[in-house]
């Protein structure tokens, strides 16, 4: 038994949906950069579901580049957060404000 | 034999003259007094001489020539082709500018020589010399430029050189401790001013009518709008050309007023005896108070254009007879004031002006002629007197030197206030100073008239003129002029009488002593031509006969007439062989030589310059007529009345007066005195010069100051200003242009206040824009890029 690929795409929605209203709505900076990490592991998913739907490799070539660069953006990010919570005790991001106008 | 191309140098050489004393004369005075003081005395003097020679060779260029005038181009001066506008820098060379010439440097270099024995010890010798000449340089230019504009360049040259000289000792006081030379410099300045505005209107007026500044095309276009009737039109109005010219010709004597001495404006040369001696000589009798004469004779065709075209200044009198009244009112009114005055140069300074006032008669008259031959011999016997009075002055000042210095150099008191110029102290000076007295006496009877000296011919020349050509303003003038000689015989009787005759009246006149060589010579030279100066235009005796065609008609009182028939015959010849005017030239001179000899040389030489001109269809308008034989009644009266004078003078009025230095002057008791002190003292300081001040404060204060200043500068120019200038400022600048900058930044600065509040700072915000951007460009490419 086969899972129909509209089943993938309506995870991938919902995936995608959670990891957007956490960036939108979370405070805390970890929290955020887990819901990026959801929102492009939606995306991952919905290139292996196509991928195979098609029977066309590209998506799933595709995908190892978005974990390579996920995994890289992770390093960096969790660089910066940490750095951060040094110089401020807190990664609650609406204490990071300086670009206020 | 070519000289005119010399002319530069007779301008060059003063020139010299001026650099030589003025850059390095006072180093050799400073270094070695009396040798100093020859180098640079003489440098002048032979610079003057030099310019002397030049002019000679001139002269005898010209009679080569046929006597044409010769224009010398130098450069150009002024050019403004868009103006049609070209003054150049030329002299001109003809009879009438030579003769000035040969007066200016003959008698100028005289008084050259003279000042170096006059000046002799004076700290600033070579200053003197450096005026000296520059007086010289800028006569010439007077004299030989070939325009109005460059005759104006050395009219105000002299004037400025006058005022350098007369307030040449700017440092002396009088007793009250006025600066009086010094005001005397600054007086004689200013009255000239007057004369030189008429002087700049009356150019630019020529320069309105005809376009041009430059001699001969000015009198040649008058001529030939008169000829053709045409109108001088100024942009929107036009008047006639009579009415044009006597403008002119009024300005031009309110200038010759102002520079020859003459009422109104003469005030300031009596003041300017305060020169020294030399400068009253060369500068004040001989040469640029002759200046005024030069002008109107050089500008006779304007003259006579007015007198043809019987235009009048308001309406009353035509500028020509305002000219020859003025300068008799002048003759006489001088002669006058001659009488009252004490110092031995204030004499000669009237009687100055009175003679100006003969020459100025004489060239309003239309007696161009015998003005010029006034002029010359005025020029000789003036400088004499006048340097002969520097000579008594001299010796005066010596004499009263000796009686310092033998009372002893212990008390200092000797300065009794002791005025070496006082005809008072002085006194049978003719023992003490025998040259200085037998040329004073030569100069005084050429002045008083006296057959045959120079005097006699000149004045008797005007005279002659003004009774030939009787009536209207002449017959005044006639009169008034023959009063004005009677003055003259009796003021020189009276001078020399005071100062050569009776005993010495102070100790300084007992010890004077005679002058040095070099001011001696120079004297004796000047009585030389002060005795045949006469020779110059010598008349025809008896009948005109000798004229060729000329009838006797001494006694006719229709003479004129005559002669003006047989100038105008003479002249159609001139006119007929215009084209070959030489051949015409020659062959009067043939003839006039043939029956003449030397008589009338001055006339014949000049009539090349005062040229008879087309006027009317009829042929040739005459000058007015001089008559060229000896009038025997007019000479008799005159000749009689001088002598009359000199006999009352000398022998009744001062018989054996005075016999103190204090003693009243006898004519003090009479009328004449008060005649003549009345309307210089009383008349014209107490009442014309008060009224004019207060005119003139008026003018200032009430019409300038409280009108023109307060009312319309304040309320109307003022007020207007600052209204605009408070509009611009308060609604124009602040509202509107502070405006336009204010209210663009203000919009901005709204502007960036609204926009700044969408930068929260907060991540999510711009996470939230950047995720409705995603979708805004998703909903745009699924549904509207189909």
């Amino acid at each position: 038994m086969t899972v129909p690929v509209e089943w993938y795409v309506a995870l991938s929605a919902i995936l995608f949906s959670i990891g957007a209203l956490g960036v939108l709505m979370r405070r805390n900076a970890i929290i955020i950069f887990m819901s990026v990490e959801l929102m492009l592991n939606a995306a991952n998913l919905l290139f292996v579901a196509f991928s195979r739907y098609l029977g066309n490799l590209d998506g799933q070539v595709l995908v190892f580049f978005v974990i390579t660069v996920a995994a890289a953006e992770v390093a960096v990010g969790l660089a910066l957060i940490v750095v951060i919570f040094r110089t401020k005790q807190s990664i609650n991001i609406d204490e990071i404000n300086l670009m206020k106008g | 034999m070519n000289a005119f191309a010399l002319a530069p140098l007779v301008l060059g050489l003063p020139i010299l003259g001026v650099l030589f004393n003025g850059f390095v004369g006072r180093r050799f005075v400073e270094a070695d007094r009396s040798v100093g003081e020859k180098w640079s005395g003489w440098a002048a003097s032979i610079m003057a001489l030099s310019a002397f020679v030049i002019v000679v060779l001139l002269f005898f260029s010209l009679q080569a020539n046929g006597h044409h005038a010769e224009i010398v181009p130098m450069m150009d001066w002024i050019s403004i082709p868009s103006a049609n506008f070209h003054i150049p820098w030329a002299m001109q060379i003809d009879t009438l500018s030579v003769t000035m010439m040969l007066v200016v440097t003959g008698v100028g270099s005289l008084i050259h020589i003279y000042a170096i024995g006059y000046m002799h010890g004076d700290p600033n010798f070579s200053r003197f010399f450096t005026y000296l000449n520059l007086f010289l340089f800028f006569m010439l230019i007077l004299v030989s430029g070939n325009n109005y504009l460059m005759l104006f360049v050395g009219w105000e040259g002299v004037g400025l050189c006058s005022f350098l000289l007369i307030g040449f000792w700017f440092d002396r006081t009088n007793e009250k401790g006025e600066a009086m030379n010094a005001n005397a410099a600054r007086k004689a300045f200013v009255a000239n001013r007057v004369g030189d505005l008429a002087m700049i209107l009356a150019m630019s007026l020529t320069f309105w009518t005809f376009g041009t500044l430059t001699f001969s095309p000015v009198f040649d276009s008058a001529v030939e709008m008169f000829h053709s009737g045409e109108m001088v039109h100024f942009g929107a109005f036009s008047a006639s050309l009579g009415g044009v010219l006597t403008a002119i010709t009024a300005l031009f004597l309110v200038g010759a007023t102002g520079k020859s001495a003459q009422i109104p404006l003469f005030v300031w040369l009596p003041d300017a005896m305060a020169g020294p001696t030399p400068v009253s000589a060369l500068i004040h009798a001989a040469t640029m108070v002759t200046s005024g004469i030069y002008l109107i004779v050089r500008s006779n065709v304007l003259f006579e254009i007015v007198r043809e075209s019987h235009a009048l200044v308001f309406g009353v009198i035509s500028s020509p007879d305002l000219v020859a009244l003025i300068g008799a009112l002048t003759a006489v009114y001088a002669g006058l004031i001659a009488f009252t005055q004490f110092d031995i140069k204030k004499v000669l300074a009237y009687s100055t002006v009175s003679q100006l006032g003969f020459m100025i008669a004489a060239v309003g008259m239309g007696a161009y002629v015998a003005g010029m031959f006034h002029l010359i011999t005025h020029a000789f016997f003036k400088a004499l007197l006048f340097m002969g009075s520097g000579s008594v002055i001299h010796g005066m000042e010596h004499g009263h030197h000796h009686i310092a210095h033998k009372h002893g150099h212990g008390h200092d008191d000797h300065h009794d206030h002791f005025d070496p110029q006082d005809m008072r102290t002085m006194g049978g000076l003719r023992h003490h100073m025998p040259t200085t007295f037998w040329t004073y006496l030569v100069g005084s009877l050429a002045l008083a008239g006296i057959v045959p000296l120079a005097g006699f011919w000149s004045k008797d020349e005007i005279l002659a003129h003004a009774s030939a050509n009787s009536g209207g303003i002449n017959t005044v003038v006639y009169a008034l002029l023959t009063v004005a000689a009677f003055c003259t015989a009796f003021y020189m009787a009276r001078q020399v009488k005071m100062v050569f005759f009776g005993a010495p009246r102070h100790k300084a006149a007992e010890h004077a002593h005679e002058s040095p060589r070099t001011m001696t010579v120079p004297l004796v030279i000047l009585a030389i031509l002060a005795i045949g100066g006469g020779l110059l235009n010598f008349p025809n005796f008896g009948a005109e006969a000798a004229h060729g065609e000329e009838t006797a008609v001494v006694e006719d009182t229709h003479a004129t007439e005559a002669e003006a028939d047989d100038h105008a015959a003479e002249s159609d010849s001139h006119a007929a062989t215009e084209a070959d005017d030489h051949a015409a030239e020659t062959d009067t001179h043939a003839a006039e030589g043939a029956s003449g000899g030397i008589n009338l040389a001055l006339e014949h030489w000049l009539e090349h310059s005062i040229a008879s001109f087309h006027l009317t269809e009829e042929g040739v308008v005459h000058m007015p007529h001089t008559p060229t034989s000896l009038q025997v009644p007019v000479a008799a009266i005159s000749s009689v009345l001088a002598i009359i004078a000199i006999a009352v003078a000398y022998f009744v009025v001062y018989g054996s007066r005075p016999k103190t230095a204090d003693e009243r002057d006898p004519l003090q008791a009479t009328p004449i005195w008060w005649m003549a002190v009345l309307p210089l003292n009383t008349l014209y300081m107490d009442y014309l010069i008060p009224a004019f001040n207060r005119l003139a404060e008026w003018a200032a204060h009430t019409l300038d100051w409280a009108f023109w200043h307060d009312f319309v500068h304040d309320n109307i120019i003022r007020n207007i200003f600052v209204g605009f200038a408070n509009f611009a400022s308060n609604v124009l600048d602040a509202q509107g242009v502070d405006g336009i900058v204010n209210g663009s930044g203000s919009v901005t600065r709204w502007l960036a206040n609204q926009i700044r509040r969408s930068q929260t700072g907060y991540a999510r915000n711009y996470a939230l824009s950047v995720f409705l951007g995603t979708v805004v460009l998703l909903a745009y490419f699924l549904f509207m890029a189909r």
